[in-house]
C-alpha cells in the first residue's frame, strides 16, 4: 500500500526524490487517520524548512494536524491546486495530493529516512 | 430637574430615557441624526452588510447542503445598501418612538456650553437657541481616525463611515488597520467579491483579543484568501486617477483600487465648550470622569466613546445609565469588570474577562480549558467547524477569569462566560451544568471540564 519508491519520515510524511528535489506529501496512513479534509494551509514558495519540523497545518473534520517537512530545503514549488480542493490529499495522497517540492539541503538526511517496509512497522508499532 | 444631554449615540439616548424615566425634564440635541456612530455607521449597517455577504457565503455552498440551484449567483450591492439603510431607519424610528413615549425633546443642531448651565444651539438654519440645563450629560461620541499623511477623500481613500455607503464595488481594496474595524469590513469586502489586503503596523490581527483566537482568525482570513501583512507601516499613500499606491516602510509598495483607513477613533470634542468651562481632559484629549460620570465641572456629565477607554456601543450605554441615575440624584458607579464584546467577522469572536497574555503579564496562576469547534455535532450539522472555546481560570480557586470564543453565533454564546464571570462560579460549577444538546453551548461546558484535563469528547491528554 505505500509505495516502495519513496522514503518515509516518522511523522507520515513522504518523499520522492529526484537529483536534489523531493517532492512530499502525507501518507496514506496520516489522510485516514485526519479524515476528511478541509483544509491546507499551504507553505510559500522560497521558504526554507527545516526536517521534523511544521511546515504547513492540515484541518481535517475531525482536527487539525501538523505537517512536518521530511527533509531540510527550500520549498521551490508547492501544490496550488489543495489551496481549494484539500480532499486530493484525501483521494490520492501519494500522486495528485503532493504538497510541496523541496530543494535538498543535504542528501545525507535522506539515509535517516525509512523505507516502505520500515514505515509499515513504524505504524504497527505506534498503533 | 432639567437635563440637556448631548449627543444621542447609544451613550446619549440611553441617559435620556433613563433620566425621563426617573422623572427628569430631558432634552436631548442631536447635530446629525439619531443612533450616533452605532446606528448609522457602526454596528448596525456593518452588521447588516454582514448578514448580506453571509447570505452569498451560504449560498455559494449550498451544495455542500445538498441543495442544488440552477443560473448563477450575484451581489446586487445597491439593493443590499438599500436593505442596510431600511434596517437602519427602522431603528432610527425605533429611538424617536421612544423618545415621543417619553415625553423627550429632540433638537436638532450643534450644542455647546456656555456655562455649566446654559446650552447653545447653533440649528442647520442659522438660528441659536439657548437651553438652561441644572445637569448636562456629554455623549458626543468618537468619529474615524484620520492620518495626516493620508486624510479620506471619500473616492479613494476612505474611512469606515464612507465603506457602509459604497455604492459600487471596487475590484481591489487595501484596508489600513487589522483592528476589528478593518477585519469586519475585510470580510464583508472579500466576501462580495473584492480582492483585500489587510496591512497593520503590528504584528498580529486583533491585538486586543487573546493571542491564540486573534491566531484562528488569521488562519481564517487565510482561508479566504485575505491578504494580512502584519508589522508593516505605511509611509507612504498616493493616488492616480484610477488607483491608490500604498508604501509599506519605505520601500514595499502596494496598488488598489481603494484603501479604507481604520486606524481608530477621534474624539469628537471640538467647538463644545469645554475649553472655556475648563472641564478636564486626558492625554488624547477624551474628557476625564469619575465613576459617577462626573466630569471635573460640576453637574456635567460625560458618557461613551468621548470619554475613551473601551469605546463600545454596550459600555456607553451602561454609563449613560450610571450618569442618568447621578444627575437625577441616585448615586450610581460604573462597573467595568465585566465586559463582553463581539467582534463579527467570519467566524465570530466573543470574548469576556483577561485574555492569557493579560494574566501572564499580572503574574496570576491560571490554568486553561480548551474545546475546538470541530468537536461539536451541531457545528457539524450547521457545516461551521472552524473554531475554538477557549476559558481561562485561576489555578488555585478555579474561579473563571476570562472566557474566548471564535466560532459561529461567537458573540451570543460569550454571555454565558460573561454571567459565570459576574456571578464569580468555578469552572468546575460551569462544567457541571447540564447544557442541551445538540447546541454550540455545548463547547463552554467541555472547555470547563478541560480544565481538569476531563473534557468528555477530547482523548486522553499525554
Amino acid at each position: 500500500m505505500n509505495p516502495e519508491d519513496l522514503k518515509y519520515h516518522k511523522e507520515h510524511a513522504w518523499v520522492r526524490v529526484s537529483g536534489k528535489k523531493a517532492t512530499m506529501g502525507i501518507t496514506d496512513y496520516a489522510q485516514e487517520a485526519l479524515g476528511d479534509i478541509v483544509y491546507i494551509d499551504l507553505p510559500e514558495s522560497d521558504i526554507h524548512v527545516e526536517a521534523g519540523t511544521e511546515m504547513s497545518e492540515i484541518e481535517s473534520t475531525k482536527t487539525s494536524s501538523p505537517v512536518i517537512a521530511p527533509v531540510s530545503g527550500t520549498i521551490v514549488s508547492v501544490n496550488e491546486k489543495l489551496a481549494d480542493n484539500p480532499e486530493i490529499i484525501n483521494d490520492d495522497p501519494y500522486g495528485k495530493g503532493w504538497i510541496a517540492v523541496i530543494e535538498i539541503d543535504d542528501p545525507a538526511e535522506l539515509d535517516e529516512l525509512m523505507d516502505a517496509s520500515d514505515y509499515e512497522q513504524h505504524i504497527e508499532e505506534n498503533k | 430637574m432639567n437635563l440637556v444631554v448631548i449627543g444621542s449615540g447609544p451613550g446619549g439616548y440611553v441617559a435620556a430615557l433613563k433620566a425621563a424615566q426617573l422623572g427628569a425634564a430631558v432634552t436631548v440635541v442631536e447635530r446629525e441624526e439619531v443612533g450616533g456612530t452605532c446606528l448609522n455607521w457602526g454596528c448596525i449597517p456593518t452588521k447588516a452588510l454582514i448578514a448580506s455577504a453571509e447570505a452569498l457565503a451560504q449560498a455559494r455552498r449550498l451544495a455542500d447542503f445538498g441543495i442544488n440551484v440552477n443560473g448563477s449567483l450575484a451581489a446586487d450591492l445597491p439593493a443590499i445598501m438599500e436593505r442596510k439603510n431600511k434596517i437602519v431607519a427602522t431603528q432610527i424610528k425605533g429611538i424617536r418612538a421612544l423618545f415621543k413615549s417619553w415625553n423627550i425633546s429632540l433638537l436638532s443642531g450643534h450644542a455647546s456650553l456656555l456655562d455649566s448651565k446654559t446650552v447653545e444651539v447653533s440649528r442647520s438654519e442659522g438660528t441659536q437657541e439657548l437651553l438652561r440645563a441644572d445637569r448636562v450629560i456629554i455623549a458626543t461620541g468618537s468619529r474615524p481616525a484620520e492620518l495626516p499623511m493620508f486624510p479620506f477623500d471619500g473616492a479613494k481613500i476612505l474611512s469606515s463611515n464612507d465603506a457602509v455607503n459604497l455604492s459600487e464595488l471596487p475590484a481591489s481594496f487595501i484596508i489600513i488597520g487589522a483592528g476589528v474595524i478593518g477585519c469586519e469590513f475585510a470580510f464583508i469586502l472579500r466576501e462580495l467579491g473584492a480582492d483585500v489586503t489587510i496591512v497593520e503596523a503590528m504584528p498580529r490581527a486583533v491585538l486586543s483579543e487573546d493571542a491564540e483566537i486573534a491566531e484562528i482568525l488569521e488562519k481564517e482570513l487565510k482561508k479566504r484568501k485575505i491578504k494580512l501583512i502584519t508589522s508593516a507601516k505605511v509611509t507612504g499613500v498616493a493616488t492616480t486617477e484610477s488607483s491608490v499606491e500604498v508604501v509599506l516602510d519605505g520601500d514595499r509598495k502596494l496598488a488598489a483600487e481603494k484603501v479604507l483607513v481604520s486606524v481608530g477613533r477621534s474624539y469628537n470634542t471640538e467647538h463644545l465648550g469645554l475649553e472655556s468651562l475648563g472641564i478636564a481632559r486626558g492625554p488624547r484629549g477624551e474628557i476625564l470622569v469619575n465613576e459617577k460620570m462626573e466630569t471635573s465641572v460640576s453637574g456635567i456629565y460625560a458618557v461613551g466613546d468621548v470619554i475613551g477607554g473601551m469605546l463600545l456601543a454596550h459600555v456607553a450605554s451602561k454609563e449613560g445609565i450610571v450618569a442618568a441615575k447621578n444627575a437625577c440624584g441616585i448615586s450610581a458607579a460604573i462597573d467595568y469588570r465585566v465586559v463582553p464584546a463581539g467582534i463579527f467577522t467570519a467566524p465570530e469572536i466573543g470574548s469576556v474577562g483577561l485574555r492569557e497574555h493579560q494574566a501572564q503579564k499580572q503574574g496570576i496562576p491560571y490554568t486553561v480549558g480548551r474545546f475546538p469547534m470541530r468537536g461539536l455535532g451541531k457545528a457539524h450539522a450547521m457545516g461551521e467547524i472552524a473554531g475554538l472555546f477557549k476559558i481561562i481560570a485561576h489555578a488555585e480557586t478555579d474561579h473563571i477569569l476570562g472566557v474566548h470564543i471564535i466560532g459561529p453565533h461567537a458573540s451570543d454564546l460569550i454571555h454565558e462566560g460573561a454571567l459565570a464571570l459576574q456571578a464569580g462560579i468555578t469552572a468546575q460549577a460551569l462544567a457541571a451544568m447540564i447544557h442541551a444538546h445538540p447546541t454550540l453551548s455545548e463547547g463552554i461546558m467541555e472547555a470547563a471540564e478541560d480544565i481538569r484535563g476531563t473534557a468528555i469528547h477530547l482523548p486522553k491528554k499525554n
